[in-house]
């Protein structure tokens, strides 16, 4: 990234054709957006299964990659593993993790008509449990992983693709690919979409509504564990860096649509241009209230978010 | 092989209110029996019943597919559904923020119904073309008779043999009231469906109906052998249509 001064000298002729300098400057802030998007993608993707079309809070999504990172961690430092194919073998492992945390979701709360409030309460405490459990076992050191493609990077003309980047935005996106493909092509992906809105409707249609939201949110839990590998590959890890992405990936489920796969990734994308270009123009500490500034113009014209039905 | 549902001796209510007293009736192979009421008589779960959405209290219900006995009473919705049931809900319960297409496609949900979802997508098609026009809208912005077509046309992608159609008329323009009546009709005739249907407007439940029984305070007040029969009897002018 650029210096101060060199990013100073641009700013004036921002926009201005004859200007090569800050064209590539601006260039390179909307393609490293782009792929900071597509981590953000693979991070919400699993929270607009479970928060936006099943209607649980799960607030402790980000915790499940936080844990999916570790266990990418400790194969990776074990074995020398790539940490997307450690993240791939675990899917199994996350998908009937979220199945018997489900499980336990149910018979406590949502089975009793108590999910609202109380369910929140409870996946805040699997955050909690799940930090601290880290923390005992890992300590609050930075950890990281190594794999060939952190480091090198790709060059097109002016354009520059980190592949510590490049490689998670890829594995982002043919992981949004095949779910958006399961959900609309699928009985039971049709079925997923289904659940939240009429569960009786769905039992008249032969399938049974616990059942479809038990394989949703395990789905939802498995995607974790490929985000986590994704995070731990742009960026070391500790155990509570997860709350970082609490607020930023639930504002990507508003800002894209509750429920809707295609407005995540929309929002997604989005947020992260919008944080690149303000980091490498106004400087990074602005990113955050310029994102959240963002959702919230687009709330206040489009309270649906942008691709919400 | 045709299918049918005797019912007898059903007892069933909501906590302490008793609903249905000591009902008993059969809707038999390949007939279109009317289940005749005004409002909160027990015609809803009478359906409620048979779906297995309402546990009896006690008696009955043993519906025949295809020639093969199943006691329904204790069954879950799903496997009801899936003996080859199917329930057109009061208020229609589509899933509004669904397309059309999508709609009719978790109709075909269950195994037996996947087997034949084109032929039974294309005959939707077709008998429907106003729910076909529109199939990549969302079912919550079509008009209330398009949505009363599509919550049939999305029963029948469920490849029933009994179709249970709850209150069809209701919330329609008189003019889209006779249209679904003989849409049902149609459909009965085509698969060669058994169908209860239950209905507050008389005149045009009986147009299509080969029997009916009226139910009043949750008992079987009479039963008609024949759509004459409802036609002229005393008990319906005094009851029912309040002549």
């Amino acid at each position: 990234m650029a210096s101060f001064n060199e990013r100073a000298a641009t700013l004036p002729c921002l926009g201005t054709p004859a200007c090569g300098m800050s064209y590539d400057l601006l260039i390179n802030a909307i393609v490293a957006g782009l792929l900071l998007g597509g981590f953000y993608v693979a991070v919400t993707i699993g929270l607009s299964i479970s928060f936006g079309i099943l209607d649980i809070v799960n607030i402790a999504h980000p915790a499940f990659i936080i844990l999916g990172a570790y266990v990418v961690y400790i194969v990776n430092s074990q074995f020398g593993l790539d940490p997307i194919l450690v993240a791939v073998v675990m899917l199994p492992v996350f998908y009937a993790l979220g199945a018997g945390v489900y499980q336990v979701y149910f018979l406590s709360f949502e089975r009793r008509g108590q999910a609202a409030l109380r369910g929140l309460a409870f996946f805040f405490g699997l955050l909690f449990v799940n930090e601290v459990a880290l923390i005992l076992v890992f300590g609050v050191d930075y950890r990281y992983v190594t794999a060939p493609y952190i480091g090198p990077s790709l060059r097109l003309g002016p354009i520059d693709f980190p592949l510590r980047m490049l490689i998670p935005f890829l594995t982002a996106m043919v992981m949004f690919a095949a779910i958006q493909l399961f959900l609309s092509r699928t009985f039971i992906g049709r079925a997923i979409k289904a659940v939240s809105q009429d569960q009786l409707a769905l039992r008249l249609m032969g399938a049974d509504p616990t059942r479809i939201k038990r394989i949703a949110f395990a789905l939802s839990i498995a995607t974790a564990s490929i985000a986590g590998a994704l995070l731990i590959i742009i960026q070391p890890i500790e155990p509570s860096i997860g709350r970082e992405f609490i607020g930023r990936a639930f504002a990507i489920c508003v800002l894209g649509g509750m429920g809707s796969l295609p407005g995540t990734i929309v929002a997604g994308l989005l947020l992260g241009v919008v944080e690149s270009l303000t980091a490498t123009f106004h400087g990074p500490s602005w990113s955050p209230a310029i994102s959240f500034g963002f959702l919230l113009i687009t709330l206040a014209v489009r309270p649906a978010g942008l691709m919400g039905r | 092989m045709g299918s049918s549902i005797t019912i007898q001796g059903l007892h069933a209510g909501y906590g302490s209110v008793r609903v249905l007293e000591d009902i008993s009736m059969t809707i038999g192979a390949g007939e279109i029996v009317a289940l005749l009421g005004t409002n909160g008589n027990g015609k809803s779960t009478l359906m409620k019943c048979v779906m297995g959405m309402l546990q009896p209290k006690a008696g009955s219900i043993i519906a025949e597919i295809d020639g093969e006995r199943h006691d329904l009473v204790g069954r879950s919705t799903e496997e009801i559904v899936d003996l080859g049931i199917a329930l057109v809900p009061e208020g229609r319960r589509l899933f509004p923020k669904l397309t059309v297409e999508e709609n009719l496609m978790l109709g075909g949900f269950r195994a037996k119904a996947r087997a034949d979802i084109k032929r039974n997508y294309e005959f939707c098609c077709e008998t429907f073309p106003r729910v076909a026009e529109r199939r990549a809208q969302l079912a919550g912005s079509l008009s209330g008779g398009e949505q009363q077509m599509l919550a049939l046309a999305r029963a029948l992608m469920t490849a029933p043999r009994i179709l249970l159609v709850d209150e069809p008329s209701v919330g329609l323009a008189p003019i889209l009231v006779a249209r679904t009546i003989d849409a049902i009709k149609l459909l009965q005739e085509r698969y060669q469906l058994t169908v209860l249907m239950s209905e507050q407007n008389f005149n045009q439940a009986i147009r299509i109906a080969d029997r009916g029984y009226v139910i009043v305070h949750g008992k079987i007040a009479f039963e008609g052998r024949s759509a004459a029969e409802l036609n002229n009897n005393d008990l319906i002018r005094k009851f029912y249509l309040g002549v």
